[in-house]
């Protein structure tokens, strides 16, 4: 089981995550970061991009 | 490993993540230790964040040698050797190219003091000390992202910015439609916006300080500090004469980022199985329209390319993979949240599809007759994955 933490003093709303893995990570009407409660099977390789796509460091994987 | 920003720190990581245990070492000009170049004119130059706060990489990691300090002057491919500005010469089976690039400079003589431009962290560390020491009145010279960025910030700092941009339209490259939006911003913010008239020269003061930039229509707008930002220049000077294909300076590589020889007749020619290229250094034949490669000077794609770079380098040209990338760049000025993917600065006409200029929130679709080439979000930035989605 896939967990994602968001590190939110420090994620801006960039969006490169929503961008590498949609089905995962999006952005709201005010840009904040909005991440999927359940990681899909299969995704775990684009999720482990999206974190390395961020380009504040906003987020960790744990488990896998 | 030649170059430690963004694309070379990647490159670096990826070796060793993908179980490269051999020697690696780490060739940079700079004294600095890796770090990120995007908050240098926005958070650093405000005051928000310090060098420790964008650092990429310390020099423990990557089990690495590091040499600082000292830039690589030439690449003998036959021998296969990087040689340094020191004389020395390094050995390799393997190298790495991620040697970005410099700031343009103004192209015209006699530029005087207090005239500079904005590329690295110690750029950034002598504007604050600048505007410390009683630099209040700046001219920027180009409305590109980092000119945009810099009166942004500046102006923040309670400084009077004139902000100068002979072709025009601030960000011209992300279209019409966001230039309006980002001169009314400034415009707000108290920027003083040139737009569509050229910079013939600087005046100096008795002592050689500059005191004025003079336009072309001859009027003087003074200034303490001026800042060119006028776009970049590949950082490959040194590699003439490696006989690799340099396309406007930058290093031409094949889909999997191995290097190519220079051709016959200016073309490219071969690749070389032992040299990786990555980041606003490179042209890549993956990233193109129907013209050819286009060069990409984003952070995205400096980090994506690094990675693959490090990687394919490992595994060789046989079972290396083609690097696949929406581009995506970012930038933010005056409270403006600004974003793009694919290429918009290709297309043939722009769009507004969602929002508008004057609500200060807009998502801008640039076609290429009816193909979609890119988009352009400002304080739209949820409806851009939908649009990486259909150009990927
Ligand atoms: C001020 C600024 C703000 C930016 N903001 C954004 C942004 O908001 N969003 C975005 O998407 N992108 C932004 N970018 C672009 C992004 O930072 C770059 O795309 C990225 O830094 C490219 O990484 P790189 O590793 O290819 O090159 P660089 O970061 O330029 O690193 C190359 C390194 O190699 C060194 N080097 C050069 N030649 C040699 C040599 N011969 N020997 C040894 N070392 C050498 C250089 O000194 C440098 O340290 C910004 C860039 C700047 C300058």
């Amino acid at each position: 089981m896939v967990e994602i933490r968001v590190d939110r003093d420090v994620c801006d709303g960039l969006g490169q995550c929503a961008l590498v893995a949609p089905e995962v990570f999006a952005l709201d009407d005010d840009e904040r970061l909005v991440v999927a409660p359940e990681v899909p099977d299969g995704l775990a390789g684009k999720v482990a991009a999206a974190v390395r796509a961020c380009p504040v460091r906003a987020l960790v994987v744990e488990g896998a | 490993m030649v170059g430690a920003g963004l694309a070379g720190v990647r490159a670096a990581g990826s070796l060793r993540a993908e179980g490269f245990d051999g020697r690696l070492t780490v060739v940079s000009d700079e004294r600095e230790l890796p770090y990120d170049r995007p908050p240098l004119t926005k958070q650093v130059v405000a005051g928000t964040m310090t060098g420790d706060d964008i650092r990429l990489a310390g020099e423990a990691e990557f089990g690495a040698r590091w040499i600082r300090g000292t830039g690589a002057v030439g690449l003998d491919r036959e021998r296969r050797r990087v040689r340094l500005a020191d004389g020395a010469e390094l050995p390799y089976d393997g190298v790495v190219l991620a040697p970005g690039a410099k700031a343009r400079e103004w192209p015209g003589a006699g530029v005087p003091d207090g005239v500079v431009t904005v590329r690295g962290l110690a750029d950034v560390r002598r504007l604050r000390a600048e505007v410390a020491g009683g630099a209040d009145e700046v001219v920027i010279v180009g409305a590109g992202f980092v000119g945009v960025e810099l009166a942004s910030s500046l102006s923040g700092l309670g400084v009077k910015v004139t902000l100068v941009e002979p072709f025009g339209a601030p960000l011209r490259a992300l279209g019409g439609t966001v230039a309006e939006v980002v001169s009314e911003a400034a415009g707000r913010a108290g920027v003083a916006l040139r737009l569509g008239v050229g910079v013939r020269g600087f005046a100096a003061a008795a002592g050689g300080r500059v005191r004025a930039v003079v336009l072309a229509d001859g009027a003087e707008v003074s200034a303490s500090l001026v800042v060119v930002a006028i776009g970049m220049v590949p950082a490959t000077g040194w590699l003439v004469g490696s006989g690799l294909a340099l396309p406007s300076g930058r290093i031409h590589c094949d889909e999997r980022l191995f290097a190519r020889a220079a051709g016959g007749a200016g073309g490219a020619g071969v690749a070389d199985p032992a040299v990786v290229v990555a980041g606003d250094a490179a042209w890549c034949e993956a990233v193109r329209t129907a013209e050819g490669p286009v060069p990409l000077e984003h952070w995205s794609n400096a980090a994506a390319q690094g990675e693959l770079a490090g990687r394919n380098l490992l595994a060789g040209p046989a079972a290396a993979e083609p690097y696949v990338h929406v581009p995506s760049f970012w930038t933010a000025a005056f409270g403006l949240r600004i974003r793009s993917v694919g290429l918009p600065g290709t297309g043939d006409r722009e769009v507004v599809e969602a929002g508008s200029a004057a609500e200060g929130a807009v998502l801008v679709a640039h076609y290429r007759g009816e193909r979609l080439v890119g988009a352009v979000s400002v304080n739209q930035g949820k409806l851009l994955p939908g649009y990486a989605r259909r150009l990927n």
